[in-house]
């Protein structure tokens, strides 16, 4: 083999290379310009910004800064809080429960476990299970968290109860996708150790599969249970509980002290989220 | 244990095994040689079924392979340990389990997803783990134990099962001589103490004659030697290793 073969081999300007790196910069201009973004109008508009978070000096609160830090207001803030986070830890074991299942129907290797066979008939179930899981699955994570709140809202009424049916169904629709994707990557070895003893799909399960997805899973668990917590702080904007009640409330009333003071309790809850699932990650990976 | 007589074997419609006729008694210690791509892992792993027979007559455990019903298949399957070359065994469980995992068919399925193991069994794992010289590392997850301990795993593993025949898919091509001879050591002790029939794909001619009792030669899909090691001369092993056209 010449030295010119090896370079024509090896060359990162090949012609699909070139189309596809062509075919993204179209996409990516085409949606520039359409979409009219323009980091000059950002530029131009920083200082109605500035003035926005200063607020106006005749209006008393309507700057974010000092944020407000009334007692009786941090302590209604604080509880809310508190709830936002039950929310998600009750949307989160609910989304769990329904993700787990729906991954492995959603999953071909696992469903190769479940219904092994060659036969037509196989073929077909196996077809039909993920079709029908993949079906379910797309719909759950398709409608934002807000429009499942609303139509749960009209279902139990207000209250936290919305948000938690709201959150759990769209997190078990991105669980299911993101945890199908770890099963799919397990290695195939151990399950045909398992399988040649002739140990059936649940042994198979849980010696197999689930040591092998834990960490994949635990980590893909924590991050939903983080992304829950931010998205659980603003579906009190439907009225589905949380902290997201007194945000919206406060941010119609332009009073951006109290605005400042809320989103500091959601970051601060947020990061020490973020703390503890570094923890518990470390441990499981 | 195992018969075929005029056997052809493959995968779809690729013959890979052609006129087969073998008969393989308990207590052997087979070994089975050739160069690579010449049927060595199809005939050995046609034993536990998922290898289409084109031909001939095949049987396991007194059980005719042709056509067989899952639910058969899986009766077999209890009663053959396999050792794989890459060890094919959960890395992040401990040994313990790992060995355990081998006898699940006779653990319910509540218990075995608890983990929640009886006496009994625990004092069958550790009578393994006393066979392949892994009782100190019960506790330590595999990913933590060197090529040669996690295999001696896997052998513990297969006998966890009681099976009567164990199936070694070139269980030491991935290690070093030292730990090659342990891990031969340790099949031949399994085979002479268990009396468990014993069949190893392997690529080195030299341990496959200092271990086995019996030595099966294939080239081309085809058997072309069958016989005791010391039979085995230079002509022949020539002839098994000398690639067909």
């Amino acid at each position: 083999m010449l030295i010119e073969d090896l370079r024509k081999q090896s060359t990162p300007f090949k012609l699909t290379n070139i189309v596809l790196a062509s075919m993204f910069l179209m996409i990516l201009s085409y949606s520039w310009v359409s979409t009219k973004m323009s980091f000059k109008e950002l530029f131009d508009g920083w200082g109605y910004m500035v003035s926005y978070v200063s607020g106006n000096p005749e209006i008393e609160g309507s700057s974010y800064f000092p944020p407000v830090l009334d007692s009786a207001d941090l302590k209604n803030y604080f509880w809310a809080m508190v709830e936002t986070v039950q929310m998600a830890v009750v949307a989160l074991v609910m989304s769990v429960i329904l993700a787990v299942p729906l991954s492995y129907v959603t999953s071909r290797n696992i469903l190769m476990i479940l219904i092994p066979g060659k036969s037509v008939l196989h073929e077909f179930l196996r077809r039909g299970l993920y079709a029908i899981g993949t079906f379910i699955a797309n719909v759950f994570r398709s409608v934002n968290e807000l429009v499942w709140a609303l139509i749960f809202v009209s279902a139990v009424g207000l209250g936290p109860m919305a948000g938690i049916l709201a959150l759990g169904i769209h997190t078990a629709g991105v669980l299911s996708k993101l945890l199908s994707e770890g099963n799919e990557a397990i290695d195939p070895g151990p399950v045909e150790a398992l399988t040649n003893s002739g140990a059936g799909f649940i042994k198979i399960l849980a010696y197999a599969v689930i040591p092998q997805t834990m960490p994949h899973f635990v980590s893909m668990v924590l991050y939903r249970f983080e992304s829950d917590v931010r998205s659980a702080s603003i579906l009190g904007f439907v009225g589905a509980g949380g902290i997201g009640f007194y945000l919206f409330d406060k941010l119609r009333g332009f009073e951006n002290g109290s605005v400042c003071t809320i989103l500091i309790f959601i970051i601060v809850t947020v990061w020490v989220l973020d703390k503890l699932s570094a923890v518990i990650r470390r441990r499981f990976i | 244990m195992i018969k075929m007589k005029n056997l052809v074997l493959g995968y779809k419609k690729e013959k890979i095994l052609k006129d087969v006729n073998l008969g393989i008694k308990g207590g052997e210690f087979i070994g089975i040689i050739g160069p690579s791509g010449a049927g060595k892992s199809t005939l050995m792993m046609s034993v536990v079924g998922g290898i289409k027979v084109f031909d001939g007559k095949f049987k396991v455990l007194g059980h005719d392979m042709d056509g067989i019903k899952k639910k058969k298949l899986r009766k077999i399957r209890e009663q053959i340990g396999i050792i794989f070359q890459g060890y094919n065994l959960v890395d992040r469980l401990s040994v313990l389990d790992n060995v355990i995992s081998g006898m699940l068919s006779d653990i319910p399925v509540a218990r075995a997803v608890l983990r929640y193991y009886k006496d009994k069994e625990l004092k069958k794992a550790k009578e393994y783990m006393d066979v392949v010289d892994m009782t100190k590392y019960t506790a330590k997850r595999c990913d933590e134990l060197s090529g040669g301990q996690r295999q001696r795993v896997a052998i513990a593993r297969a006998l966890a099962g009681e099976p009567k025949i164990i199936l070694a898919d070139e269980p030491i091509s991935a290690l070093d001589e030292k730990s090659a001879k342990k891990v031969m050591d340790i099949l031949k002790r399994v085979n002479q103490t268990y009396g468990v029939t014993i069949v190893a794909n392997l690529h080195h001619l030299d341990v496959a004659k200092e271990y086995c009792s019996r030595i099966i030669g294939i080239n081309g899909g085809q058997v072309v030697f069958d016989g005791k090691s010391c039979e085995l001369s230079s002509e022949i092993v020539e002839k098994i290793y000398t690639t067909q056209k």
